[in-house]
């Protein structure tokens, strides 16, 4: 049977009965680690499932268009990306941090790092705002003349920036909904409803951050390093 | 539920800021290899590069490390993921439409 619940903050168990009259207490997902854990990682292998299709598309025209690709390569903004690299090289860093500090006690402190950790998503945001601006300047967008057939590009180089802006924005997409995460996160550590007993939500969105992390290590060099060393492949 | 064990947060940080200098290393040699090594093979070697970071990430970030179950389901999914990639890979070695196909030419 179930508990009324008179204080929203409070976490009250739910109680099931068993046919010998003995009570437990039902494990809901803030009190079911192991198995919020679990179902999880089943959703970032969705995640790893849908980007491997796309890494395997990508590999599949670099085959048949190696040399468009790496022309293609070679005009994106490597300094740019390496920065974005490390920012989020950072904010893994920061947000292992918060969840080391929740776990250990420290509320105040994994409140703090979560908010660095949307700064440093932020500043990613911006240098890729800047980036893909700096690439409209150079006629490099999509739906822009010079990337329709018969503007100049080859048809290897556009199917290169195709899925560019394609897995760079769904990469982006995956930040933003991050962010979003993390104030939800910031609301229901405020609430009491995450703390250093009941942190899953907190181990599970940052595991979230880190596989945005974890396919930025292959979108960089696939598409911004194979054409460093311009003709070579 | 979730204290499984005790946090010693003093070791834990330590090991936090290791495998951050350990990606920030690698980083680093993502930048200095196309000039420097293996200069005729910039995507192999930029893709294996990205597998050690891969691999440090899920270890140790994702604390996959002494994790069976969920480990097994990775290297399942992983598995999946790397055979259809072969399959693909033997494929556009054999592509026979090449003359006729969108994909490899613009369409008309």
């Amino acid at each position: 049977m179930a508990h009324d619940s008179h204080d929203s903050h409070e976490y009250i168990p739910e109680i099931a009965v068993d046919r010998n009259g003995k009570e437990h207490v039902v494990q809901g997902w803030q009190g079911d680690f192991d198995g919020a854990k679990l179902g999880f990682w089943l959703f970032m292998l969705t995640e790893v499932l849908m980007f491997g299709a796309m890494f395997m598309t990508l590999s599949y025209y670099f085959t048949l268009h190696h040399a468009d690709f790496i022309k293609a390569s070679s005009e994106l903004d490597r300094m740019l990306g390496g920065v974005n690299t490390v920012v989020l090289l950072i904010s893994a860093l920061t947000m292992g941090l918060g969840l080391l500090k929740m776990r250990s006690g420290d509320v105040k402190g994994a409140k703090l790092m979560i908010w660095a950790t949307m700064l440093l998503a932020l500043i990613f945001l911006g240098v890729k705002a800047v980036e893909w601006t700096n690439d409209f300047k150079e006629g490099i967008f999509l739906g822009l003349p010079s990337m329709q057939a018969g503007g100049g590009k080859s048809f290897g180089e556009l199917l290169f920036f195709g899925m560019y802006f394609t897995m760079t924005g769904l990469h982006g997409f995956h930040i933003i909904i991050g962010i979003g995460l993390m104030l939800w996160l910031l609301k229901r550590i405020n609430s009491g409803k995450v703390s250093p007993e009941h942190h899953i939500l907190h181990f599970n969105i940052a595991l979230y951050w880190d596989l945005v992390h974890l396919i930025w290590v292959f979108v960089f060099p696939y598409f911004y390093m194979t054409g460093a060393g311009a003709i070579h492949g | 539920m979730a204290n499984h064990t005790t946090v010693d947060y003093k070791a834990e940080k330590g090991r936090y800021y290791k495998v951050l200098f350990g990606l920030l290393a690698l980083t680093a040699l993502t930048f200095i290899q196309p000039s420097t090594f293996m200069a005729d093979n910039t995507f192999g070697i930029q893709l294996l590069i990205g597998a050690v970071k891969a691999w440090i990430i899920l270890m140790y970030y994702m604390h996959l490390k002494g994790e069976t179950l969920i480990g097994w389901t990775v290297v399942f999914a992983v598995f999946i993921t790397a055979f259809f990639f072969g399959i693909v890979m033997i494929d556009v070695n054999h592509f026979q439409f090449a003359d006729v196909s969108h994909i490899t030419s613009p369409a008309q």
